[in-house]
């Protein structure tokens, strides 16, 4: 239901017998009496064969009842055919630019570095067969 | 008369259409007192769920009450069965008389009354009435979500030593007298079994029903619901609670007699 920061949400009616330590997110689960909410990222899948897309999220105090809302959020209309829910916890998170947006040019690692437009046209040319239906790169 | 009824025993057509009306009454109160959870559940994503699932039987309500309208063949349409009777006309069992209460007590009641109605819907799906058999048939499968989600919460609740324990005992204290009302036997019952419409009678029903949830209770250390007090009133003589939601799921249709909305 949110993408804000867990602490955001477990100050909801809960909250009130929370201890601080239901602030930290996942840790929340620990606490004996069972009220601690956590954050689980739903994925859903349209239809068979499609991706399985980011949903959205929810908040529960464990993965059953974690299930039940996902089902409830993301496929009581018939919107999906399969749901995977996450702890929020188990996601592994990477966002270092240094990893994903490096500074030096790195346009030869993408596909368009080479075009093949010009290759596969020559090529054609050699054993006089046409372009096919539709367009090559 | 030119009824999809037609072809049963006058005795056998009553028998049914009090079926009916009982399924239907149970399914229209549950959700309707349920759904006054809309707004005020313990949290966002449980106030979502408990709305949804307090439509669904809403939904299986209105599919039910049309059904009984055709067979029945009096004039009256689902909506007309649903809001023009008097309180005192409503066949739903005693267990949802019990206002809903905190939230135990209504995840108590969700429980005993989900359990209760998958042995009577069971007891349906090889019905010889093919238009029931076929409604039944699509009803379970969104009831089978209902019993998880009750099932989730009463381990939840019980196992949960403190308030939360101590509340659902206080609630399923307060039920049990009713726990069972929902397979109390019903008036010609007999008929509808002689037919194939209903596999059997009540009394196996119940007996059903405790086998199936006599190990979770056991399981989580609850008492058993009482057996039933009076079991030919388990559908009749509707509580003050009942004839206050009465008033507010009528107040609407009361408003404006007659109108389309």
């Amino acid at each position: 239901m949110t993408d804000q920061a867990p602490a955001d949400r477990v100050l909801g009616p809960m909250a009130g017998s929370a201890s601080p330590r239901a602030s930290k997110g996942h840790e929340a689960k620990d606490r004996p009496d069972g009220g601690g909410l956590e954050p689980w990222e739903v994925f859903r899948q349209e239809k068979e064969g499609d991706p399985m897309r980011h949903g959205g999220s929810v908040m529960a105090p464990d993965a059953e009842l974690a299930v039940h809302y996902a089902r409830e959020m993301y496929g009581r209309r018939q919107e999906s055919v399969r749901l995977w829910v996450v702890r929020r916890a188990d996601v592994h998170d990477l966002t270092d630019p240094d990893l994903l947006q490096p500074p030096l040019d790195r346009s030869f690692k993408k596909p368009g570095g080479y075009v093949m437009r010009d290759k596969l046209a020559a090529a054609r040319e050699r054993t006089g067969k046409h372009k096919p239906r539709g367009s090559a790169r | 008369m030119t009824g999809i009824a037609t072809d049963l025993l006058p005795a056998t057509r009553d028998a049914l259409s009090v079926l009916l009306l009982a399924m239907a009454d149970d399914e229209f109160v549950i959700g309707f007192s349920d759904s006054e959870w809309t707004g005020i559940a313990p949290m966002l994503e449980e106030d979502v769920a408990m709305s949804s699932l307090a439509q669904d039987e809403l939904g299986h309500a209105q599919a039910l009450y049309r059904l009984l309208a055709e067979i029945v063949e009096d004039g009256r349409d689902a909506d007309a069965i649903a809001f023009d009777r008097p309180p005192e006309g409503y066949y739903h069992a005693r267990l949802l008389d019990h206002p809903r209460g905190d939230w135990a007590g209504t995840i108590a009641r969700r429980y005993l009354y989900d359990t209760a109605d998958g042995v009577r819907l069971d007891a349906l799906a090889g019905s010889s009435f093919a238009p029931l058999r076929d409604l039944v048939g699509k009803i379970r499968r969104e009831e089978r979500y209902h019993r998880m989600h009750a099932s989730s919460w009463l381990e939840r609740l019980a196992l949960t030593t403190g308030e939360p324990r101590l509340r659902l005992l206080d609630a399923l204290a307060r039920l049990s007298p009713d726990g069972a009302s929902v397979l109390a036997p019903l008036p010609n019952e007999l008929s509808l079994v002689m037919a194939g419409i209903l596999e059997t009678g009540s009394a196996e029903l119940e007996t059903r029903w405790r086998a199936e949830i006599g190990p979770v209770f056991e399981r989580l250390d609850l008492p058993m619901p009482a057996a039933i007090a009076e079991p030919a009133a388990a559908r009749t003589g509707h509580s003050e609670a009942f004839r206050r939601l009465w008033t507010d799921f009528t107040s609407v249709r009361h408003a404006e007699p007659g109108a389309t909305w």
